[in-house]
């Protein structure tokens, strides 16, 4: 029997480990293990190994799953009170929002009055109505934002 | 999509908590083991069980249940592996395991298998052990998926968002390495 054909052997017999042969592939194989005690023991070594490895004894940690499944249901009970208290930021900031472009001509003529009456610079005059209507929206806006950092940070897993 | 995954989808993205502890225990041996497999460390693959419980939690909504829920759950387990890497700014995932303890797995169950058998069986599986931890992990982890998962090549592939040409060559490779691994005389 040449070398040739216990290379064969043994790349038909990874290949039908692996993603398996055609019918033909395969009873040319078996014919070969019949014939080669060589290739035979070869082949009884690799499944006595891949058996081996299926028999892998793992046994899970003690409570594993117990202290997972509280921990889960902890984070959903946070969660949940974080994405209620979202809600009502959500809505505390739209209604701001609302007013503020509902007030915002009433506003304008306020500061503009109090501007001409005090003497102040037209510039600083537009600069404290932008601030005054912005304040509130940048607030809402580094609420949400320090929010998101805390709910992300715990995602980064363990060091 | 069949309607078991489509109810697993729904309980899912409703973070249904009764699902979620029923998932866990069903899944908590495969998944540990894989961790395992893949960390070579006990103490990591604890931690990252857990994690991967939290993030399942978190994206179920995005489980669409046109892939199978273990190869979903798998591929979650995979990425944290893969980002505790990056940021212990390991080389590869060689590095996890724990290099000065070469047992990262527990010793066979005494009572089910005779004495002899027992003897035999314990040296092939400490050999196999030992061995898989000098093979690299990404060789163990194909090795795990397709002969203790039974999962298919595909399957495998679109866990590890890998072709499966890669899949079928780390397969090769890998029982090749292990073979290799083996110590003189044992299996």
């Amino acid at each position: 029997m040449t070398e040739n054909l216990h290379i064969r052997a043994q790349k038909f017999f990874a290949q039908s480990l692996v993603e398996g042969l055609s019918h033909a592939d395969q009873s040319w194989l078996d014919q070969h293990f019949h014939e080669c005690a060589g290739c035979a023991r070869e082949i009884a070594s690799t499944q006595e190994l891949l058996h081996a490895l299926r028999t892998v004894p793992v046994s899970i940690p003690r409570d594993l799953a117990a202290r997972t499944q509280l921990r889960v249901r902890l984070r959903a009970q946070e969660s949940a009170q974080t994405s209620h208290g979202n809600f009502l930021l959500w809505v505390i900031t739209g209604f701001s929002w609302f007013a503020g472009v509902l007030s915002a001509p009433l506003v304008w003529r306020g500061f503009a009055w109090l501007g001409n009456y005090l003497h102040v610079p037209k510039l600083a005059v537009e600069m404290g109505f932008v601030l005054w209507w912005a304040v509130p929206a940048l607030f809402a806006v580094a609420a949400v934002l320090h929010q998101k950092g805390f709910n992300i940070s715990p995602w980064r897993g363990p060091n | 999509m069949t309607d078991e995954t489509q109810t697993l989808a729904q309980g899912l993205s409703r973070r249904d908590p009764g699902l979620l502890d029923h998932l866990i225990e069903l899944y908590q041996h495969r998944l540990y083991r894989y961790l395992l497999f893949l960390t070579g460390n006990p103490a990591l693959a604890e931690d990252l069980f857990q994690e991967t419980w939290i993030r399942v939690l978190e994206r179920g909504h995005q489980y669409n249940a046109k892939s199978k829920f273990e190869s979903w759950l798998f591929a979650i387990a995979r990425n944290l592996v893969i980002d505790v890497s990056r940021r212990k700014k390991m080389p590869s995932l060689e590095d996890l395991g724990d290099k000065d303890s070469n047992q990262p797995f527990d010793p066979p169950d005494e009572h089910s298998i005779s004495a002899l058998q027992l003897l035999v069986s314990r040296e092939n599986q400490q050999a196999v052990q030992l061995s898989l931890l000098k093979i690299p992990a990404y060789y163990r982890e194909v090795l795990l998926l397709r002969f203790h998962e039974e999962m298919g090549l595909e399957e495998i592939a679109a866990m590890m968002s890998a072709p499966v040409s890669t899949v079928k060559s780390r397969l090769y490779r890998g029982l090749a390495a292990l073979k290799s691994a083996l110590p003189e005389g044992s299996v």
